[in-house]
Formats: C-alpha cells, sequence, structure tokens
C-alpha cells in the first residue's frame, strides 16, 4: 500500500508542471498565428454588409436599416456574426513501452514529450473553442478548459502496450491527431489510416523520435534489445551499420508521408532535442489551415 | 635473490597458453537498448569487428598473472647462506655494557640471521650472557618458533654490568636441547674475564657456530677520574687500536649542560689513555657526572659524587679571642677567601676533626705534643691537607722545638726585611717554580713581605719549597705525611708580617691548595646505602632494578657492579654515593673470534627481504586497472563511477596529511616572530609561540593559531596583535623599509616584544645583543621607556603577576612610561632579556625542552602567565587598566 500511495503521490506531484508548462507553449503559438475570424454560425456578431438580392429576410437588421437613412433595398443590412461552429478533434499518443525510452542524449523520452504536445495542442484547442476527445475506451469529449484536468488523469492512467489506437467510433468529419513513433510495420499503418478516412476523418500524424533513433551514434560492439520482446540483434560494429539504418529509417518515414498523403493526413516528425515549440507550431498549421 | 618454492616458476610455462586464450576470446558486447530494434534485425556488418584484446591489454593481463607466479613463489633478496644443521638455533647474544653503542645493530643482524632460521622452520632459544636485572642465574630459554622469539629479543636491553661468561659456559653445557642445534653469536668484542676460553668452548659444543662479527672496536670505557688542584684527570680504558683516535669527555651539570670538554688522544695500541679537564671549582663543584661522547652505553658514563666535589675546610686559629677581628685578627682574610668556594667549618681541633674534613688551615697555632697534635698527625696520615701560617707564637714554640708536625725545621726566631733599624728592604716574591702547584699563577710585584720565619737549610728543601721571596728564601714549604700532606706559609694569615694575604694571589694560591686535597665522601663506615637511581644499559638513570641492593659504605670501592649491586647513586639525598662501572672492573680486553665459527659482519647481514607481498600487491594493483581499462573498453565506465573509483585509488594511499596553516592570516588571530636569520632561534621563537599559544587557547577565552614568521617590510605586520622579536648578536640594521613597516606597526596599536635573550640569571647567554639592540633600535620611535612593575597594566590583564621570568629570571622588563597617553597608553614595546620563547617552547609531545634558569616549575608558570598577560594586553589593550585606578576611584568616591 504505502508503495502505491508514494507512485500516486509522485503521478500527482507532476501534473501542475504540466498543465502550466502545457498553457505556457499554447500561450506561445497563440500570439504567433491570428485566431480563425470569418464569417460563420454563431451568436457573437461579426460584421454589417449591404443585402443583396437572395438573403434572406429574416436577417436584415432592421434597426442598423433605419438608422442608415437610405431607401430600400440600398440601405437594408445583413447582420453577420462570427462562425463558431466547433469542431471534435481526436487526439492519442502511443504508450507503449518503445515510447517510454530514452537515450543518453536527452532528458526526456518520447511518451512525455508526446502527453507535452497532446495537452499542448488540447489546451490549445480548447481555448479556441474547439471539443477534445481523447481516443480510447469509454471516453467523453472535453469542451472546456476545465476538462483538462480530466485529459491529464487520463493520460496518466492509461498505459496501452498497444503500438496503434483502439478502434473506437469516431465523430464523422472530424479530425484525428496521432502522436507515436510510428515504427510499426507500414501495413498496420495502411490499415489504420484507410480505417480513419473510411469514416470519414482526416489528421495528423506526428512521428516522435529520439535523436539516438535518428542517428543511430553507437560505436563498437553491441547487443541491441528491443524495448518489446522484438527480439535482439549483436552489431559487431555498430558505426558500420549507421548508412543503412538510415536508409530504413528513411524508408519507413517516406512510406509514412505517401500513405498520409494519400489519405489527405498530414504527416511530421518531431525530435525529442528540439524545442516542442516547433512541433506544436506546426500542428497548429495544419490544423488550422483547413 | 632466492626462491623459497622454486617449483611455482614452472607455473610461468602457462603463460603463453594463458595469452592465446585472451587473444581469441572477444571482449564482451555491451547491451543497449533500443525500440528500432526492428530496422536494425539482419542487418549484416559490412566489416568484422576486431574482437581482439588490444595487444597491451594483453601484456597487462599477461604481466599480472607472471607477477602473481613469481610472488607466489616467494622470491627473498638479500638472503645469506643457509644455518648449518637441522635442529634448533641458539641465539647467544651479549648483553653487557659493552654491547649498548650499536645494540640497535646487533639486533637487527640478530634478527637477520634468525630470518634463516624462521625460512628454514628452525625452532630457536636465547642466551643472553649477562644476568638479567633481576639477578636470576643466566639460563636458556625455552626452544620456541622464532616468532615468539623475536618479541622477546625486541624487548631486551644490554645491561650496565658486565657479561659473566662462567654462567653462559654452564648454560650452555646443560642445555638439554641442543641435537643438531646451530649457534648464532653476537658478540660485544671483550672477553669479560678469564673465562672466555672455556665459553667459546662450550659454544663449540653445542654446534656450529656462526659469529656475527663487528667491524668496529669497541669504544672505551671511562673510568672515574683522577682530582688534581684545578682540574680533572679523565682516564679511558680501551681494547688496543691500529690506529690513533680521539675521544670526547664531556663534564656534564645535574641539569644535563654541557660545562667543558676534554679531548683525549688516544696513540695506537694504547690500553689506557688520559687527559686533563681543566676546571673553575665553581663548575667543579656543580658536576654530576661525565659522559664520553658517542653512543650511549653504561661505560661510557661516571657519575660523581661528594668525592669529587666538596671540601669541607676547618679553620683552627692560636688565639680564639682575637681571630675574628676585622683586617687584624688571624683568621679574618682566610674566611673570606676561602668562603666562596669551600664549606668552611670553625671549632676546635677536636670539634673539627669528629667530622669528615678536606682541608685544616691553621692560623699561627702552635702544635705543642699532646692529644691535639696526635689526632691531627693521625688525620693527616689518613689523607689529610694541613695548611699552617706562621706567627709569633709559631716562632716561639719552634725555638722550643716542640712542634714537629711541619714540613721543615724552623730557626729559632723569625727574620725582619726593611724597618726602622734594618738596611734591607722587604722582599717580593720570585716566580713560582714549575714543580709548584702554584706554577702559572702571575706574582705581583706589590706583595712584600717584611717578616717571616725561616726554614733550616736542608739538601731537599728546594725540593719542599712552593713558593719562595726573591733572594730564595722559602715562602710555602710543604712535606708529605703518610697519604696526607702538610703546608706551611712562613707568613701570618693577616697584614702583619706581608701584604700577601690582601692580594687576589692569596686566594687563588689557597684555592689551589685545597683543590689539591682528596675529597670527602659524606658518609663512610659501615652504614648501608641503598639504591636511589641506577644506570641502565644506555647510561641513563633510572629507577633502581628489583633486584638492587644496598651496599655497605665503605665498600664501595671494592664492589663490582652485578644486578645486586647496579652503577648509580646509593644513599640519601643529602649524601649521594657512587658506584661506578670502572671502578671495579678489569680492563677491556678484546676477545679473539671464536675458532671455527661462520663470520657475518654486521653490515652485510642486512636483513632479508621478502619480495612476495609487494609483487601480489603490484599483481593486484595491475588487475584493478585490468578492470577500469576493460570498463571502459565496453563503455561502462561511467565518468561518476571513474571519479569515484579514483577518489578511492587515493584514499587508498596513506598519506601523512598534515593540517596544515590557512595562508591567510587575516582569518584567524595569531602571533608572530620576527625572522632573525638564526635557525636556531627562529626555531626557539616558533616553539614558543606555539607553545604560548596552546597555553592561552587552553586557559582563556582567545583562540590563537599557528604562529608565523613575518619580515617587515614583506609581510603584512597589521595582521598580527602581538610580534615577537628574538635579537641575535650579529643581527643586520633594520633596512628604511622595514623600519618604516616596524614604525607604522607600532603607531597603529601594534605590540613588539623585543627579547635580547641575556639578562638576569641568563647573562652571558647571548653575548652581544645588547649591542645589537642598541644598534637595531636606532630608527625605530621608541617611546620613553620605564621599568615594568606590579602597577602596570600588563601585570593585571589576565593574572596578577609581581614577576615577569622567562628562562631567565631577574632582569628589568622595559615598557612605554604610564604618563604617555598616546595609543591608549598602551606600550609599542616591550623590551627584556628573559628568553621569553625558550621558556613556552614545547615540542609537540608536551615537553619543555629548556630548561629555565634558575629552574622550578614556578618559574615556568610565571613565563606562560606573562606570556598570556602579554596577549591580553595586546588583544585587549588597557581594558584592565581601569582596576589599576580603582584605589584612586574609591577614594574620590569617598570624597
Amino acid at each position: 500500500m504505502p508503495t502505491d500511495a508514494l507512485t500516486a503521490e509522485a503521478l500527482g506531484a507532476r501534473l501542475p508542471p504540466l498543465l502550466v508548462a502545457a498553457d505556457r507553449v499554447a500561450s506561445t503559438v497563440a500570439q504567433g498565428v491570428h485566431g480563425r475570424r470569418r464569417v460563420g454560425q454563431g451568436d457573437s456578431f461579426w460584421q454589417f454588409r449591404r443585402f443583396v438580392s437572395g438573403d434572406p429576410l429574416s436577417r436584415i437588421d432592421w434597426r442598423q436599416s433605419a438608422k442608415s437613412g437610405r431607401r430600400p433595398p440600398d440601405g437594408w443590412f445583413i447582420r453577420e456574426t462570427e462562425w463558431e461552429a466547433a469542431q471534435t478533434v481526436c487526439l492519442w499518443r502511443d504508450t507503449s513501452a518503445s515510447m517510454r525510452w530514452r537515450s543518453r542524449q536527452v532528458s526526456v523520452d518520447k511518451r512525455d514529450r508526446a502527453n507535452l504536445l497532446l495537452l499542448s495542442l488540447a489546451s490549445l484547442l480548447l481555448r479556441g473553442g474547439e471539443r477534445v476527445m481523447m481516443m480510447q475506451q469509454d471516453t467523453r469529449p472535453i469542451a472546456s478548459r476545465s476538462g483538462l484536468d480530466r485529459l491529464v488523469a487520463d493520460l496518466q492512467a492509461a498505459n496501452d502496450e498497444a503500438g496503434l489506437p483502439p478502434d473506437i467510433p469516431l465523430p464523422r468529419h472530424g479530425s484525428v491527431v496521432l502522436f507515436s513513433d510510428f515504427l510499426s510495420p507500414l501495413e498496420d499503418i495502411q490499415t489504420l489510416i484507410a480505417r480513419f478516412a473510411a469514416v470519414p476523418v482526416t489528421g495528423y500524424l506526428m512521428q516522435i523520435l529520439d535523436p539516438a533513433e535518428t542517428a543511430l551514434p553507437y560505436q563498437g560492439r553491441i547487443r541491441f534489445r528491443g524495448t518489446e520482446s522484438d527480439g535482439e540483434a549483436l552489431i559487431p560494429r555498430a558505426e558500420s551499420v549507421r548508412d543503412a539504418y538510415a536508409e530504413r529509417l528513411k524508408a519507413q518515414q517516406d512510406g509514412l508521408a505517401r500513405i498520409c498523403s494519400t489519405a489527405g493526413f498530414g504527416f511530421g516528425v518531431h525530435r525529442t532535442d528540439h524545442a516542442p515549440e516547433l512541433a506544436l507550431l506546426t500542428l497548429y498549421q495544419a490544423l488550422a489551415a483547413k | 635473490m632466492i626462491f623459497v618454492t622454486p617449483w611455482v616458476l614452472t607455473g610461468l610455462l602457462a603463460l603463453p597458453v594463458l595469452w592465446w586464450l585472451l587473444r581469441v576470446t572477444p571482449p564482451a558486447p555491451r547491451s543497449e537498448i533500443f525500440p528500432a530494434i526492428r530496422f536494425l534485425l539482419g542487418l549484416n556488418a559490412t566489416e568484422e569487428t576486431p574482437s581482439r584484446t588490444p595487444w597491451w591489454l594483453l601484456a597487462l593481463r599477461v604481466g599480472a598473472a607472471g607477477l602473481i607466479i613469481v610472488a607466489l613463489a616467494r622470491p627473498v633478496l638479500d638472503a645469506g647462506t643457509a644455518l648449518a644443521g637441522k635442529g634448533p638455533v641458539l641465539l647467544v647474544m651479549d648483553n653487557g655494557w659493552a654491547s649498548a653503542e650499536d645494540w640497535a645493530r646487533r639486533k637487527e643482524a640478530a634478527n637477520a640471521l634468525l630470518d634463516r632460521a624462521e625460512r628454514a622452520g628452525r625452532k630457536a632459544a636465547l642466551l643472553t650472557t649477562a644476568e638479567d636485572a633481576s639477578g636470576a642465574p643466566i639460563a636458556i630459554t625455552a626452544t620456541m618458533p622464532v616468532a615468539d622469539l623475536r618479541a622477546r629479543l625486541a624487548a631486551m636491553q644490554p645491561q650496565p654490568w658486565a657479561s659473566d661468561r662462567a654462567g653462559a659456559a654452564d648454560a650452555m653445557e646443560h642445555w638439554s636441547d641442543n641435537a643438531n642445534a646451530a649457534v648464532i653469536y653476537a658478540p660485544d668484542g671483550l672477553t669479560d674475564g678469564a673465562d672466555f676460553d672455556r665459553f667459546a668452548t662450550a659454544m663449540r659444543a653445542t654446534g656450529p657456530v656462526t659469529e656475527i662479527c663487528c667491524d668496529m672496536p669497541t669504544s672505551p670505557l671511562l673510568l672515574p677520574p683522577g682530582s688534581e688542584a684545578d682540574r680533572l684527570i679523565v682516564h679511558l680504558a680501551m681494547t688496543p687500536r691500529a690506529t690513533a683516535t680521539e675521544a670526547s669527555v664531556l663534564a656534564q651539570s645535574g641539569d644535563g649542560r654541557t660545562l667543558a670538554r676534554a679531548v683525549v688522544s688516544i696513540p695506537a695500541g694504547a690500553s689506557v689513555a688520559s687527559a686533563p679537564l681543566p676546571l673553575p671549582p665553581e663548575l667543579r663543584n656543580r658536576l654530576t657526572r661525565l659522559v664520553l661522547e658517542g653512543p650511549p652505553s653504561a661505560g661510557s658514563v661516571v657519575l660523581l659524587d661528594e668525592r669529587w666535589r666538596r671540601r669541607p675546610v676547618g679553620l683552627l686559629s692560636g688565639d680564639l679571642s682575637t681571630a675574628d677581628t676585622p683586617f687584624t685578627g688571624s683568621i679574618y682574610f682566610l674566611k673570606r677567601a676561602l668562603d666562596p668556594f669551600t664549606e668552611l667549618r670553625e671549632g676546635t681541633a677536636a670539634t673539627l676533626l669528629k667530622r669528615d674534613i678536606s682541608v685544616l688551615v691553621l692560623a699561627d697555632r702552635p702544635l705543642p705534643a699532646g692529644e691535639e697534635r696526635d689526632a691531627l698527625e693521625a688525620w693527616v696520615r689518613k689523607g689529610g691537607l694541613l695548611i699552617r701560617f706562621a706567627g709569633p707564637r709559631t716562632a716561639e714554640a719552634a725555638t722550643n722545638d716542640t712542634d714537629t708536625l711541619l714540613p721543615v725545621r724552623l730557626l729559632a726566631g723569625d727574620r725582619q726585611l726593611g724597618g726602622a733599624m734594618s738596611w734591607s728592604q722587604p722582599a717580593g716574591l720570585a716566580p713560582f717554580p714549575t714543580t709548584s702547584p702554584f706554577a702559572g699563577l702571575s706574582v705581583s710585584e706589590e706583595i712584600k713581605v717584611t717578616r717571616q720565619v725561616l726554614a733550616e737549610p736542608s739538601a731537599d728543601l728546594s725540593g719542599r719549597t712552593w713558593a719562595a721571596l726573591e733572594d730564595g728564601t722559602p715562602l710555602v714549604t710543604e712535606s708529605a705525611l703518610g697519604a696526607g700532606r702538610v703546608v706551611l706559609f712562613h707568613v701570618t694569615a693577616n697584614a702583619d708580617w706581608s701584604d700577601l694575604p690582601l692580594s687576589g694571589l692569596f686566594v687563588d694560591m689557597l684555592r689551589r691548595m685545597v683543590e689539591l686535597s682528596v675529597g670527602v665522601a659524606n658518609t663512610q663506615g659501615t652504614a648501608m646505602l641503598a639504591p636511589a637511581e641506577t644506570l641502565d644499559g644506555f647510561g641513563l638513570l633510572s629507577p633502581p632494578p628489583p633486584a638492587a641492593i644496598g651496599l655497605q659504605a665503605d665498600k664501595f670501592a671494592s664492589t663490582p657492579v652485578s644486578p645486586r649491586h647496579p652503577p648509580g647513586l646509593y644513599g640519601p639525598e643529602s649524601g649521594r654515593q657512587v658506584l661506578n662501572l670502572g671502578t671495579s672492573i678489569a680492563s677491556p680486553e678484546a676477545a679473539p673470534p671464536i675458532t671455527g665459527a661462520t663470520l657475518e659482519t654486521v653490515r652485510g647481514s642486512a636483513r632479508e627481504r621478502a619480495l612476495g607481498p609487494p609483487l601480489l600487491a603490484l599483481a593486484i594493483v595491475l588487475l584493478c586497472a585490468d578492470m577500469l581499462i576493460s570498463l571502459a573498453l565496453r563503455g561502462l565506465l561511467r565518468p561518476r563511477i571513474a571519479a569515484t573509483a579514483a577518489v578511492m585509488l587515493l584514499l587508498a594511499i596513506p598519506g601523512a596529511h598534515a593540517l596544515d596553516a590557512s595562508p591567510n592570516p587575516a582569518t584567524d588571530t595569531r602571533l608572530g616572530y620576527i625572522v632573525s636569520g638564526d635557525s636556531r632561534v627562529d626555531d626557539i621563537a616558533k616553539a614558543g609561540l606555539e607553545g604560548l599559544s596552546e597555553y592561552v587557547n587552553a586557559r582563556t577565552a582567545a583562540t590563537l593559531y599557528e604562529p608565523d614568521a613575518v619580515q617587515p617590510g614583506q609581510t603584512d605586520l597589521s595582521l598580527y596583535p602581538l610580534l615577537y622579536w628574538p635579537i641575535t648578536a650579529d643581527a643586520p640594521e633594520p633596512t628604511a623599509s622595514q623600519v618604516a613597516a616596524l614604525n607604522d606597526y607600532t603607531s597603529h596599536g601594534g605590540i613588539i616584544l623585543i627579547d635580547t635573550r641575556d639578562s638576569g640569571s641568563g647573562a652571558g647567554f647571548a653575548p652581544g645583543t645588547e649591542d645589537a639592540l642598541k644598534r637595531i633600535a636606532r630608527g625605530l620611535m621608541v617611546p620613553p621607556l620605564a621599568p615594568l612593575t606590579s602597577e602596570h597594566v600588563l601585570s593585571h590583564a589576565f593574572y596578577l603577576l609581581s614577576d615577569f621570568p622567562g628562562r631567565f629570571t631577574g632582569d628589568t622588563v622595559w615598557v612605554q612610561r604610564d604618563q604617555d597617553r598616546t595609543n591608549d597608553s598602551v606600550s609599542p614595546v616591550i623590551i627584556g632579556g628573559n628568553d621569553w620563547a625558550a621558556a613556552w617552547a614545547m615540542t609537540p609531545d608536551g615537553n619543555n625542552p629548556y630548561a629555565v634558569i634558575p629552574g622550578g616549575q614556578h618559574q615556568r608558570i610565571l613565563a606562560y602567565r606573562f606570556g598570556v598577560n602579554m596577549v591580553m594586553y595586546a588583544l585587549t589593550g588597557n581594558y584592565k587598566g581601569d582596576q589599576v585606578h580603582v584605589p584612586a576611584i574609591l577614594q574620590r568616591l569617598g570624597q
């Protein structure tokens, strides 16, 4: 019991910095990119415009039209509201063992970085009025920032060893954002994306890699062991296989990019030794551009 | 170098196999966890990894293995030839007085030979040829393992008496454990009596002998000195040696100071040598021992007792009633001349002779036949010195020819020179003849003799004359009588007949004669004297051993030293009598080498050294290095692990890390001394300030740190509250910058304690420092000075003091005059000559290396207290000055 209590306490202790960090990152992005300012459905006033034929009469603002002092229909003004339609964005990050790993060069493992990015993105989306949903069983969309705490609890609780998101019903025309290292075979990912495209949803795949996974900086005689009981490889001279490894990694990434572009998904790569703001900015722009 | 177990070396043959094995085994791979393992699976290495261990690592490992093999073969360096025989080894160790001089080397050599016995797994027994202090008869110890015997050998000490050859021979003849035995003999080089041949035979009979041959002759034996007028004659006895050498004999006082030194030249082949040791009587009375310079041993120390020192002199005058009348009394001048260097006694002849007395002076007292004369004559025959002065009564008695206790027959009446009715002039003194004890004394022309008694001319008169007038008339005559001597001054002991008693020559002549006399021991007869302090084998006084018993007072000259009667001081404190080794011992005779013995020189038989343990240690170090290198090659050597290993290695290296003094004196309060340039003086100053700092730390709330040496002009003086400045005679005048630094220091509240180290009871110890002080202080701003009194704050600052001694006492200490109100009445300089640092000096083990003079723990405590007061004065200024004014304040309040 004490161990569990201590673990819980240690988990709880990590919450506020994570939230704060996520907020900070989100603020930085909000200043750099403008929000979506355009006409649409909503309650807030956006602008007046002249009546053109074909506009429904019910949308004429008679008070504004009277103040204009012109003859109808030239003096008629339509009151337009800002677009306020909320989008549901499904988020998912890989929690398998391969994500809970970091090399000696960096201080943060891939899952922590994925959590951070996910929370930051969620925070951004919630501030923008979007709805956010964790892609896991028995979950409900979150619509307000107060739900961020629940999201954090979900993040800490969920520890799925599967390398791919679960098959749950998704809202149509929604968006999905997936954070993973995407090291599983391309066929599996192809299947996944095909499933998403059939809903239909679009989205973005963010591949999070450790710098050691991109550069293979090892030297000498090394026995490599996988994280998920996927065998081991004795490499007599690690430096000699660096190029071959890089080719294979590039092939994987090219394959991913191809799959994504075919299905209308975005694809990006983030290294844990880079600043998380870069990845967040990429995501923001990719999502906002739609 | 030999190997104890050489067959282990065959293991070296396995080294090439080891090399091959190590070569073909690739190093273990590092293990890394890597998520993207899928991309690595099936990747073939394009080139073969060098799976070989680097050659230098191989060499390191093979070297370590080789070292282990060689170490297990137990190599021994400097091993000697094996001892003969297979049975027990008997170590015969001479530990008589002659063995003390190179005792450590003897033990080392014996240990080296025992190493061989131990290596051969033999047991050993020990025989010491001198009786031990318990007085038990000489016996061979039980046969025991060598390791046990070493402990006994280490505890063994040389004895202050001679070896007992006969006893040792008996012990060997009765030794039952001698099957197949071997003998190691460590001789002291002397026969020690006639039984040496028997001893040698017994030793040869026990087994083959290995003799540790000493390459230097035994040092001489110091014999009790002979006593002459103004000197001691030092005698040495030694075994004849091939070349002429020299030896030095030191005359030491009770506090260990050397008062005189005599160099004895020893001609080649001589067995005795002697040399004079001139000493003024004042110093001679303070002698307690003669020491032969060189290695300490019981044979190089002669203790001196009252026989060499005290000269009681009896005074007897003819006319008792007027004898002491100033300027005219018959013994008035005698008393004043003799008093400084003798113990004077007065009384009747019977009273005086009841006690022992060296010299008896009769001033114009005729000795008619009778009881008194018989008693005096008997006393002279036993060795007394009778000095008679002539006078009217003696002249008259000589006329009657009734006084026979005279060196020469006297002519009736006396002779008058000069005067109103005479043509002749008063006669002066002729130079003293060389045979006279007065030889060398200068004769003053002012001394005139106006009257004298005349000796009857005889053939041997000139031989008996010690002093004569210019015309050849004898003035002082002498004759031997038995063991003693009778001396006659042909003039009176007052100024009636001559100027002689008025001159300094009179004192010198008396002194010479008193020195001529035989000293007396305080106690004689059959009283038993208990041993008080005895010499050990190294010539140091220590409590008597348990077996020591008392000795009858009249048997000291005839008793040989032994465990029952060790050499040393006997009797009560008031009358010590000494028993010396040299008194009774036969003159040393060199012992011949044992026939048929194997000779091992002391120098040649260095301890054999086992190389195994250091080689094993080296192998372990190599293996540790190998482990670290392997870890590094596999990438497992993190910086933290490496740092930890390095720290552990460093900690494993034992090193004396002295707590060094902080380089920044500003952080701690500390005293300073000005470097004088004389390293001895500086050492004393440093030790003194260290001792004082410890005392201050123990007694007061002040915390002083290690004192510093300071150089005015170079060191920042402002950090030191108090500077100690010992003055040497050759101290150079300080340069302008030094003077400026010192003046700046004193004008800003610093205090300098200047010590000339030469006044009071230590006058003359550092001649010339007064002048040096004048020279040095010329540029200093020394304020008007006044003597330090008990009114001064310095005497109240911590302890209440009225006296300010250091090593010496009695000197006036000078401080700034009290009226001076500058600098808050704190004196910038304190000048004295009591050598305080020497009194404060303390060795690291807490002893005071310099005796205080005149001495006593009280003086040292006072010296420390003065130091504490000074430190307090320097730290608190005139804070305690108010107490000085308490009476005045009270008085004012009363008004």
